[in-house]
């Protein structure tokens, strides 16, 4: 770790990022412009184009250099500051006190020496600069830097650089255990890898011009289905499927959480390790902690397990590896989260269990409305295509026998729908396939929004929304009885509803 | 807006039975507003009644159903224009007291957002190239949740300048980071 010679502040002085990312990064930078290398040189050989392909491609790899030397940032001033940019200069600040999350991650080309990418999040939500105007990201630094400013970040104490500090006293709140990996095949995750594999096989045969039918192994088994019946292939193929979702699965599941450890720091910070290959280490400032979430889909309810994240200012939101920043425990036992949730919001219980207030019947009419008519009308369209002979007919009638288990699924939403008020949390439960409690602390709630749509008006019902100081957390009560809505915002947000309110007083 | 739905509170030994509603916010908004909301409703009639005419008259053959839909878009256009807007007008309610800022907005779908003013992180005005014309401005008030913005829209100029510049004044009044 090489540092800028003089510092004007004794406290902080600029460091840069990890010297060795100047032999990760190239490389990186140079298989993320294959395609390009590769579609310039194959087509536009003779012409000029691959000239233009090489160009990019050293122009991504210098502009990933120069992002290595140039980048330096330093703690100082109560500020974290972060520069970088050789021809477009950037320059960053984020007060120290608007810190709220670090976030390690380290994966497998930074393991390769010890490096870790640092992410530092602010929760501020500026509609301007969106979710990443207010994070700052150093990729890598040393594995021991990165411990370093973790703990400068969130407990705000200086410790020397190199001095090496021993790791800050902390508590374990809750380990992975090795048989909770049966919850594996119940979340689906397999899905997602097969049919991303599927799609991606397909697309490649498809620009390659194969057709799947002209390869020979392809062929013989297409012509050998062709003499079987139609109930074998398919019983064939869906247990085929579950075998290989469900291995997956295990295989995702031992990959992102064998090592799972939640630990609480003697400084209040909630620390979350986990990660096979790619490790990654999320810090929450407790004070920052807004409530948690206690998620149950259908089929891990049905094999009785859920998983529990947290709500909180300042962590991670966005899309595949991004998403997760705030999850407290995988996939476990139910019992086993409602523990660990009543722990780390220092309760002697959880939230997420109490009796709720259920909502009125009305509420089961739109939510069987929805559910039923969300296959009615995908029914009637199949059937306007098949009456004008564009598709067959056996796809609107496999569509209406959708119909019983739509209804199901809409009932079972109404049965899940509940809120109450208990101690400093608003409690609400929503959802059928993706069923989830969200247990949020009252102190938390910004504001309060009540909507009502047209069809609301008709059945008299609301759905009022607590927006959260987390980011774009919300806790949404949905299809509450308009009096009894009003009567838990009241409570949810105390005082701020009161004198908007009118009460009549009834017989 | 009322409900007829009773929540039963229980009160001693006796059980009285109490409803409760919001009641709408203080001021209306700016009576200009309504041509602002016609303005906007008749450009996306424009362009929805174009794309439609211009499919119609160049194929030769117009499917019946795309004259259907043209002629159902030609009769609900004019009803959207005079309907909604004043509906909305009737609607589209604000106050601002001490403690929060209280909203009512929508006109088929209607909301109510109330934001404290502790909580309140940024107060900005905008002003798109209709409301510059109509002297109108909208107000957007937002706080730590991205769920939370409260957005006053057709408010005079004059009007919305002074309540921004109140509000900035009371939120800078109030300690904290607003978190």
């Amino acid at each position: 770790m090489s540092t800028e010679a003089p510092s004007d502040a004794a406290v902080g002085q600029w460091r840069r990022l990890d010297r060795r990312m100047l032999l990760i990064r190239p490389v990186l930078d140079v298989v993320k412009s294959l395609p390009v290398l590769i579609g310039t040189v194959l087509l536009g050989r003779g012409n000029g184009w691959e000239w233009f392909g090489l160009g990019v491609t050293t122009l991504t790899v210098l502009v990933g250099v120069s992002h290595v030397l140039t980048s330096r940032y330093r703690i100082a001033e109560g500020q974290v500051e972060w520069t970088t940019g050789l021809l477009l200069r950037k320059h960053r600040a984020i007060p120290l006190d608007r810190v709220r999350t670090v976030d390690v991650t380290s994966e497998p080309k930074h393991r390769l020496f010890s490096l870790s990418a640092v992410r530092i999040g602010t929760g501020r939500h500026s509609p301007a600069q969106g979710a990443s105007g207010d994070q700052l990201v150093l990729d890598a630094v040393s594995q021991a830097e990165a411990d370093r400013l973790r703990t400068v970040l969130l407990h705000r104490k200086e410790i020397p650089a190199e001095a090496e500090a021993a790791p800050p006293p902390e508590e374990v709140v809750a380990e992975v255990d090795r048989k909770w990996v049966r919850y594996a095949p119940f979340t689906l995750s397999g899905f997602a890898v097969v049919g991303a594999v599927f799609a991606a096989v397909w697309h490649f045969a498809h620009q390659l011009n194969i057709a799947p039918e002209n390869v020979g192994p392809l062929r013989e088994l297409m012509d050998d289905l062709a003499n079987t019946a139609v109930w074998l292939i398919v019983v064939v193929a869906a247990v085929a499927l579950l075998v290989v979702v469900s291995l997956l699965s295990v295989g995702g599941y031992v990959l992102s959480f064998w090592n799972f450890k939640l630990t609480r720091e003697a400084e209040g910070t909630l620390h979350v390790r986990r990660g096979l290959l790619t490790t990654r280490s999320v810090s929450i400032e407790e004070d920052r902690l807004r409530g948690v979430e206690v998620k149950e889909p259908l089929p891990l309810r049905i094999a009785g397990g859920a998983r529990l994240t947290a709500i909180a200012g300042g962590l991670r939101e966005g899309k595949g590896g991004d998403k997760g920043g705030g999850l407290l425990l995988p996939p476990a036992p139910v019992g086993r989260v409602h523990e660990v949730a009543a722990d780390v919001l220092r309760e002697n219980f959880d939230p997420a269990t109490v009796p709720l207030n259920r909502h009125p019947r009305r509420a089961l009419t739109r939510r069987l409305t929805r559910a039923v008519g969300a296959v009615l009308l995908p029914a009637a369209a199949l059937f306007g295509l098949a009456w004008v002979d564009f598709l067959p007919s056996w796809m609107w009638q496999v569509t209406l026998g959708l119909v019983p288990l739509a209804a199901f699924v809409g009932w079972d939403r109404y049965r899940t729908l509940g809120h109450a008020i208990v101690g400093r949390y608003l409690v609400s439960r929503s959802g059928s396939l993706a069923r989830a409690t969200v247990a949020i602390r009252r102190e938390g709630v910004t504001g309060i929004v009540v909507s009502r749509s047209f069809f609301q008006r008709r059945a008299g019902l609301i759905t009022v929304t607590a927006p959260i100081a987390a980011g774009s957390g919300s806790c949404q009560v949905v299809d509450v009885g308009g009096s009894a809505g009003l009567a838990m915002a009241e409570q949810a947000a105390p005082g701020l509803l009161t004198p908007f309110l009118r009460r009549e007083a009834q017989r | 807006m009322s409900w007829a739905i009773r929540t039963e509170v229980v009160q001693g030994e006796g059980v009285t039975e109490e409803t409760l509603s919001l009641r709408p916010p203080a001021h209306r908004v700016s009576r200009r507003a309504i041509g602002y909301w016609t303005v906007w409703a008749a450009v996306g009639w424009v362009v929805l009644i174009g794309i439609q005419l211009v499919f119609v008259l160049t194929s030769d053959d117009a499917p019946t159903w795309l004259t259907v839909m043209l002629t159902v878009s030609c009769v609900l256009a004019p009803l959207h224009l005079l309907v909604m807007p004043r509906w909305r007008y009737r609607i589209h309610r604000w106050e601002v007291t001490g403690e929060a800022v209280y909203t009512q907005e929508g006109w088929l779908n209607q909301d109510w957002r109330i934001a404290p003013i502790s909580r309140i992180q940024t107060v900005d005005i905008e002003r798109d190239p209709v409301e510059q014309l109509f002297r109108l401005a909208k107000i957007t008030v937002t706080t730590a949740s991205a769920a939370g913005p409260v957005k006053i829209a057709g408010l005079d100029h004059a009007e919305a300048l002074a309540l921004a510049a109140e509000l900035t004044k009371t939120t800078q009044a109030t300690p904290g980071d607003a978190t």
